[in-house]
């Protein structure tokens, strides 16, 4: 029996000619908390949405627990409801309120009770703090609010890993920090996550290991302190410099 | 006959007007749907749709009512010698054709990140297409779904081709042939009929559609 939750093996995704993903390897144990950072437009949310077969990689392998979800004839559909997907433009069901958004899968999916959904819902919702905008459409909510509803869609599912898109970068700041502070929780509480983002002073203080990616592969892992204090590779230090100083200036 | 009488006797094609358009309407959904989300999520077979699309929007109704009525009914006489089936499932195939190209427009506008944002909590393809756009894509549809009924209430005016069907157009023409013979009010009446049968229900189709538009944000 092993903790590895998540793997990627060898992963390859080309659009046209343009590849997007090179070669890519990624372990996930229970409760890691990895952030993968780097340049826009390198092919990061790509890997994350190969990694929940929501984009079908074109070569390698993608474990969940010991499943090849990769193999040919593998329940995609079931395989998806055990993982968690937080998107950075958050795609909550525009037609469904908060409560209709986290409940659906609870009900159609995972075919809970009635009762038994409804219970998970408000828990997920209040695990969140958007309890109060339980009737609420995704367009009635504020950036912030839609992105842990976002999040608590994912997280009631009790998925194995939560794979987060940049949850914060299309919120501005006292936004973000609404999402970072319900992360923060998540994190305490044990969340297998891996998360796409630049939010430095989080990855700072929950990542255990973030994963430079630049034009389309990881070019260098490490943990916080090593990007922060002294990173291998001349891209992942120019990169570093360019984004402490954009947050301090923030 | 007075004019009173004309109008009265107009009126009563009212039901069976309805019943064709509203029959052919559901009709036209029970196809339409369908054949948009494949048109769009199963391209392979998207060229089958397509024939569809051309042939039945290409056509006239009234060739097709007669083909249906005349030609198939001489081969089938069930169904095809009824001539309120006939009506009802010609005018059902060509909305169909038309109610399919509403819905395409519509599921553009609804996206495809809400059918990848329903993947990625597990549902297949087909069943986010039923629990996340379908709903969508009504609230979409309705300004083009309340155009397309007020077009087959007019359509149905051309059952009278076949005959044997009382309804609007063809209680109009009757009118027309008894004393004292007039051509101009039972049209004009049937006209006015029509307009009250249409626009209402296109008008509260298209309001309601804005109203629940506003209400989610789209």
């Amino acid at each position: 029996m092993t903790d590895i939750v998540m793997e990627a093996k060898n992963v390859y995704k080309n659009y046209g000619k343009t590849e997007v993903v090179k070669n890519v390897s990624l372990q996930i144990r229970k409760g890691d908390i990895k952030l993968v950072f780097g340049p826009s437009g390198s092919g990061k949310s790509t890997f994350l949405r190969c990694m929940a077969m929501l984009t079908m990689p074109d070569k390698g392998e993608i474990y969940l627990g010991e499943e090849c979800l990769t193999k040919p004839g593998v329940d995609l559909n079931k395989a998806r409801a055990r993982i968690g997907f937080v998107f950075q433009h958050i795609y909550l069901f525009r037609h469904l309120t908060a409560f209709g958004n986290v409940e659906l899968a609870l009900r159609q999916v995972l075919k809970l009770p009635k009762e038994q959904a409804r219970e998970r819902t408000l828990a997920a919702l209040k695990e969140v703090k958007v309890f109060d905008c339980i009737n609420k459409y995704p367009a009635q909510m504020s950036g912030g609010q839609a992105q842990r509803v976002g999040i608590a869609r994912a997280l009631a599912r009790n998925p194995d890993i939560i794979l987060l898109d940049e949850p914060t970068s299309a919120l501005d700041p006292e936004l973000t920090g609404e999402v970072i502070d319900t992360l923060r929780d998540l994190a305490n509480e044990g969340t297998t996550m891996l998360i796409v983002s630049h939010e430095m002073p989080f990855a700072r203080e929950v990542a255990e290991e973030m994963i430079f990616y630049d034009e389309g592969t990881i070019l260098e892992t490490g943990t916080p302190e090593h990007f922060f204090n002294a990173p291998d590779s001349d891209r992942a230090k120019k990169f570093m410099t360019r984004i402490i100083y954009k947050t301090t200036r923030e | 006959m007075d004019v009173g009488q004309e109008i009265i006797f107009l009126l009563g094609g009212v039901p069976l007007t309805l019943s064709i358009s509203i029959i052919s309407f559901l009709i036209g959904i029970a196809i339409g749907l369908p054949l948009a989300f494949t048109r769009v999520y199963e391209k392979e077979v998207s060229f089958i749709v397509d024939a569809y699309e051309k042939i039945f929007r290409g056509v006239p109704e009234i060739v097709l009512m007669l083909m249906f009525f005349f030609g198939l009914g001489l081969y089938f006489p069930f169904p095809f010698n009824n001539a309120f089936f006939v009506a009802a499932f010609v005018l059902g195939l060509r909305s169909g054709a038309n109610q399919s190209q509403i819905y395409r427009g519509a599921i553009r506008g609804v996206g495809d990140e809400q059918m990848i944002a329903g993947q990625s909590v597990g549902f297949s393809k087909w069943r986010a297409i039923w629990h996340i756009m379908m709903p969508q894509v009504f609230t979409f549809s309705t300004p083009g779904l309340g155009s397309e009924y007020a077009l087959l209430i007019k359509d149905s005016s051309y059952v009278w081709v076949i005959g044997g069907l009382a309804e609007i157009m063809t209680r109009s023409v009757w009118l027309k042939n008894v004393p004292p013979y007039d051509v101009i009010t039972p049209y004009v009446f049937a006209a006015i009929l029509y307009i009250a049968l249409t626009f209402p229900v296109a008008f509260w189709l298209d309001r309601w559609g804005n109203k629940r538009k506003k209400n989610i944000g789209l």
